[in-house]
């Protein structure tokens, strides 16, 4: 039997970056994915990510991903795909199959990353065609190319849900609406917030009755609940759609840990049914690790956090790093993970009400309710100011981990400070230049720059654009309030796409003076 | 965890209800009706269940329906689906032809 130092279930973002730590410290690694490409979920992420600079933050998934294989590469790891692990034995025993073989390899240590698998949502025809998981709704989209449908019912209004469904308008589909449960938009405001401006509609305290159709959806039929979860009777309309996209949850893959016979728990908090893990990721089985969407939900920047800790731990384990570096290391990893850690959406804070910013500013109950500011509420953030020229307008309310605008600003116009969960606040005293970097920067499409008079009472709203066919100067169509309803001309001033931006277009339109704090978005007009 | 041991806990009779013919195990079509009635019929456990129904032994190894079956059972039940035992998991973790078993590099050791 082949025996390797380190054996990687699963080539995402926590298995490969563990691989990267444990090669730079010379380890003998095997790593199996079943995927015709490893990478794992990111490659499906064509969006910015949040974080600080650490974290890749305001990049875009799949360049983080092309940089993590990048790495591995280049220190030498070889990933097998098409791989499968089948099985998980006493003695960290690993059973493969590839092509039509069978094999079985040992670990000296083994790292579980094998991810998550989609939740699904039961209800009258949700195993008819045209009902699919948000994953494979994106999978279809970014990996192969394929519009999953025309009009799109999307459940479930978490940061999955609200992602693909920006990604959906993106590919050209129609998003009918957004339909949850809860009384609240699960996921971060700004990107409820694209979402509404693009003008879908959030249907909260509600769920999928039933999906219409003979041999694929035609429609479906939603209905409000009470708070009890049932359908109150006559609440129920009919939505008209082609697809049906669930998002409702993630569950670690589990099977090879169970089998392994570590210590397993039910955690809400992390997703379902985990291995119970030490700070290094550790099982209760000695050598076996866990660590990514395997060890709990939660994203791609901790995943990577969590295996590069898992890698040092491995190595530290077997005696390629002495533990003096390896505890260095591992503490400079829990910090960035720490921080990640923090604000309202932490884990810790899950299904907390939360009714003030760590500022004291009140949190828009607005924005989790229809997916957009009321143009009076934005007015009490420190991000939204009125000086003379151009400036900055922050429209991010929520303390998220997130400060890549602060970082992208040259003249100091945007401040966070240290902790990166703080709201953005403009600096009065920093004058902007109009560069646009920090709208090209904002993961969350939150920021606007806006003067107020340009003349002839007319103002300049600029916004970031990430659709086809792009706009052209001179073009007039619709501006759009917060809500995705038209309320005056627009003319395009200018459309800026720059190398830099990475595929953030910065669209200025010119609107009357007085829609200034009002226009966020452009449609051409003939839609 | 709290286990469920008392096999006496259930007297009442199964009520048919309006979604008992709804797929809960698309791989092996087992219906929301079928699982509530084995509770009643006595099968309290995951694991028992999924002998009697085969649910989540099919092509996707219970990936898709595991946490839906876990709820029904556990609503019958009236306890937190926390409190129920995962079925055991066993390898292969995914479906393999037996040809691809039999056909062990180094043989069978
Ligand atoms: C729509 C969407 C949007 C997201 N947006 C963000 C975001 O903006 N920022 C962020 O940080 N995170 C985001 N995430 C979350 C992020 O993608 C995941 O948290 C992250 O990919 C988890 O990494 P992982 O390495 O644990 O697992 P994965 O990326 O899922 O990788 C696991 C790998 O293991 C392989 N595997 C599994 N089982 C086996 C087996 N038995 N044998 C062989 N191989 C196996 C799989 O093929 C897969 O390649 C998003 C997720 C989704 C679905
Ligand atoms: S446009 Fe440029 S100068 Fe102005 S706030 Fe943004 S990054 Fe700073
Ligand atoms: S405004 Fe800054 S902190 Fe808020 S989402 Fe944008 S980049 Fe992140």
């Amino acid at each position: 039997m082949e025996r390797y130092d380190l054996v990687i279930i699963g080539a995402g973002p926590a298995g490969l970056s563990a691989a990267i730590e444990a090669a730079r410290c010379g380890m003998n690694i095997a790593v199996y994915d079943e995927n015709k490409r490893p990478g794992g979920q990111l490659f499906k992420q064509i969006h910015k990510f949040f974080g600080s600079k650490e974290h890749h933050a305001k990049e875009r998934g799949f360049h983080i991903g092309e940089e993590l294989l990048a790495e591995a590469d280049r220190l030498g790891v070889d990933v097998s795909l098409d791989t499968v692990v089948t099985g998980l034995y006493p003695g960290n025993e690993v059973m493969i199959k590839k092509g039509g073989q069978v094999s079985h390899v040992r670990g000296d240590t083994v790292l579980l990353a094998a991810g998550a698998s989609e939740n699904m949502a039961p209800f009258d025809g949700w195993t008819l065609p045209g009902v699919i998981g948000a994953g494979a709704a994106q999978t279809m989209m970014n990996l192969h190319g394929i519009r999953p449908g025309s009009r799109v019912l999307m459940l479930g209004s978490g940061n999955v849900g609200l992602v693909v469904s920006y990604q959906l308008l993106q590919a050209g589909c129609e998003v009918a609406a957004v339909v949850d449960a809860a009384p609240k938009i699960g996921g971060y405001g700004v990107h409820a917030a694209k979402l509404a401006r693009c003008g879908v509609p959030f249907q909260l305290s509600s769920t999928i009755v039933r999906a219409k159709g003979g041999d694929h959806v035609e429609g479906a039929v939603i209905g409000r609940m009470d708070e009890h979860g049932k359908i109150i009777p006559g609440s129920e309309t009919e939505i008209d759609c082609d697809t049906i996209c669930i998002a409702v949850g993630l569950s670690p893959m589990n099977q090879l840990a169970r089998m392994s016979g570590c210590r397993m728990e039910q955690n809400p908090k992390k997703g379902g049914c985990v291995p119970v893990c030490n700070e290094y990721g550790e099982t209760s089985v000695r050598g076996l690790f866990a660590a990514g969407d395997a060890e709990g939900i939660e994203e791609a920047s901790s995943a990577m956090i969590e295996g590069r800790i898992a890698g040092i731990a491995c190595a530290n384990r077997l005696g390629f790093l002495e533990d003096g570096k390896a505890k260095e290391a591992v503490e400079s990893n829990e910090q960035a993970l720490d921080t990640l850690r923090q604000g309202m959406f932490a884990p810790k804070n899950r299904g907390k009400q939360i009714e003030k910013t760590d500022e004291g500013f009140p949190v828009s109950q607005h924005l989790l309710v229809t997916g957009f500011l009321g143009d009076d509420e934005v007015e009490v953030y420190p991000g939204v100011t009125h000086p003379k020229g151009l400036h900055p307008v922050i429209e991010c309310t929520q303390n998220i981990p997130c400060n890549p605008c602060q970082d992208a600003c040259p003249h100091g116009c945007i401040h966070i400070g240290s902790f990166i969960t703080a709201l953005p606040a403009v600096e009065a005293s920093a004058e902007c230049i109009g560069c646009g970097r920090c709208v090209a920067s904002c993961s969350g499409q939150a920021i606007f720059l806006v003067n107020e008079d340009i003349g002839g009472g007319y103002a300049s709203v600029t916004m970031p654009y990430e659709f086809m066919p792009l706009p052209e100067k001179g073009d007039i169509g619709l501006a759009c309030s917060r809500d995705g309803q038209a309320i005056g001309e627009a003319e395009v001033l200018d459309v800026k796409s720059v190398k830099a931006f990475d595929h953030t277009n910065l669209l200025t339109i010119r609107v009357p003076a007085e829609l200034s704090g009002k226009a966020r978005f452009y449609k051409a007009a003939q839609q | 965890m709290t286990q469920i041991t008392d096999r006496s806990m259930r007297t009442a009779a199964f009520k048919p209800e309006a979604d008992d013919d709804m797929l809960i195990c698309r791989c092996e079509e087992i219906t929301k009706g079928e699982i509530r009635r084995a509770v009643y019929e006595g099968m309290y456990e995951i694991t028992e269940i999924r002998r009697w129904l085969r649910v989540g032994m099919g092509l996707c190894q219970g990936q898709t329906c595991t946490k839906l079956v876990q709820r029904i059972v556990a609503k019958e039940l009236g306890v937190s689906p926390a409190q129920l035992e995962s079925a055991a998991a066993r390898g292969p973790v995914r479906p393999i032809e037996m040809a691809c078993m039999g056909n062990e590099k180094g043989g069978v050791c």
